[in-house]
């Protein structure tokens, strides 16, 4: 009788276990994704403050930082939806390189007090949004082997939960701290 | 960067000269102990006849004058030995540091106090036994450091059920961190892991005494370290994938058990070493080039962690 009592307890206990597990996963997968965006935000905060210190310098990259202001507004607009917003982080990353790269020319900018803050603060913050993707591959990554290991699987197919994608880290993007480190050079 | 050839031409023109006065020093010591020794070991001897003769049996006797003499030995011994090895400390040690780097200060009785090191997080015991010399601090670069020899131990229980633990002995090393960051992150040699593989992750996922196993996506940084924090992010902020290669190629080059942790800005480093480290011999001769390559290497290990760990490099807001 005994033994029969801990077998019930054990079937009812593990599917619960599992349940219990696989919202945790899924939840430390949103949980990351809500700090990359807040970091994506606080970095879409800092855009006008540059605009505003490199356009009295640069006279031939009007058109670089008009769309940089525009992609900004697009991302804190309401209707976008996720990818759009990953997919608009990826631009921004690519011309904020460019800008960067034009600052080289102008040698007065580079030098100036106002633009070495900002360009610190956004090759910090470059490198707090890479490491959130990785912490968020991490956790997608723990979310992936129970959605398709045994026996979590069969849960997982029960509560319709599927594989997640995961953020590329390209190299373009690993670069962007190096390139702030050759400027400084 | 010093190299070997550097070192060489130093110890040629300037330490030389200071070992030759301190061989001096170590010989005239070794002579003093002959002499001492000896006087000791006849009194002890001439005690022991006497009360042997007096009492009719030696057994019982025996052992009062020859701990009393072995006793009386080692303190003057010690007392001897202690003005040499500051006086040599002073002279040598602290050439080699500011040969290696002139803003560097030496002090070789202070150590890093015991509350730096339970800040480090590192080791979770409070160790009641706490050792130490040969503390070093300044600035390297922009970076500030400090490092000491450490030897912490951890006693317990009285009389028969004495027991002692080494909780660490080595090098303890802690530097400004040139990131910001609010979190803790601690980084351990890996036991677990290498004895059982995937059930070793599980094992230190249990670990009940330190925050959340953190898993980074490195397999032979993962191989070598098993890494504890209360921030996911932010764990991986400071442990960028460069920083992971770096501390991997540091622990290869070492080939030691090392120890991280970053708390509160500031990064810990702990070297563990089974042998004194600094410390002169008695009674073999100092003029010896390996003897000071080996001063040379221990200290040049510990203050190159700011190159190794590219502690210099401040492109970030904190400079």
């Amino acid at each position: 009788m005994p033994i029969l009592i801990v077998v019930i307890a054990v079937v009812i206990l593990i599917p619960i276990l599992i349940y219990n597990s696989l919202i945790a996963r899924k939840n430390q997968v949103l949980n990351v994704f809500a700090t990359i965006d807040a970091m994506l935000k606080k970095r879409y905060d800092l855009l006008p403050n540059l605009v505003a210190t490199v356009r009295g310098y640069m006279r031939h990259e009007r058109a670089l930082l008009e769309e940089v202001t525009q992609m900004r507004a697009d991302a804190l607009s309401d209707r976008i939806s996720d990818d759009e917003k990953v997919d608009l982080d990826n631009k921004v990353t690519k011309v904020l390189g460019r800008i960067m790269l034009a600052v080289e020319n102008y040698p007065d900018l580079k030098a100036s007090d106002n633009f070495m803050h900002l360009q610190r603060t956004l090759t910090e913050l470059e490198e707090q949004i890479s490491a959130a993707r990785r912490a968020y591959n991490a956790a997608v990554t723990d979310y992936n082997n129970a959605v398709e290991m045994f026996p979590t699987n069969i849960v997982a197919s029960m509560m319709n939960y599927k594989r997640r994608m995961f953020f590329e880290i390209s190299e373009k993007e690993r670069e962007s701290v190096d390139i702030a480190k050759n400027l400084h050079n | 960067m010093k190299t070997l050839d550097d070192l060489k031409r130093f110890y040629e023109t300037i330490l030389a000269a200071d070992l030759n006065v301190l061989e001096n020093r170590r010989r005239a010591i070794l002579r003093k102990l002959t002499c001492i020794g000896a006087g000791i070991a006849i009194l002890a001897v001439i005690f022991l006849l006497a009360s042997g003769l007096a009492s009719g049996s030696f057994l019982p006797a025996m052992m009062a004058p020859v701990v009393i003499a072995v006793v009386i030995f080692a303190f003057v011994a010690h007392l001897l030995n202690k003005g040499y090895v500051i006086e040599f400390k002073s002279a040598i040690i602290y050439k080699i540091v500011r040969f290696i780097d002139e803003n560097l200060s030496y002090y070789p009785d202070r150590r890093i106090p015991r509350s730096t090191f339970m800040a480090s997080e590192i080791f979770k015991t409070r160790p009641n036994r706490y050792k130490g010399d040969d503390y070093v601090a300044g600035k390297v670069g922009a970076t500030q450091i400090e490092f000491s020899e450490l030897h912490a131990v951890y006693e317990s229980g009285t009389g028969k059920n004495k027991s002692r633990r080494t909780v660490f002995k080595g090098l303890f090393f802690n530097a400004d961190f040139n990131k910001h960051f609010t979190c803790r992150v601690v980084v351990l040699p890996d036991t677990a892991e290498k004895l059982f593989g995937g059930f070793g992750k599980i094992l230190q996922s249990w670990n009940l005494t330190r925050d959340r196993l953190i898993k980074l996506e490195d397999p032979e940084f993962e191989h070598h370290f098993a890494v504890y924090g209360n921030d996911q992010i932010q764990a991986r902020y400071i442990l960028s994938t460069s920083l992971m290669a770096r501390i991997v190629d540091f622990k290869q080059k070492t080939n030691r058990k090392i120890y991280l942790s970053f708390v509160g800005s500031r990064v810990f480093v702990a070297v563990s070493y089974t042998r004194n480290l600094f410390e002169p011999r008695l009674f073999r001769t100092i003029l010896n080039f390996e003897l000071v390559r080996e001063y040379f290497e221990d200290l040049q290990l510990a203050i190159g962690i700011v190159d190794d760990l590219n502690l210099n490099t401040r492109i970030w807001s904190k400079q």
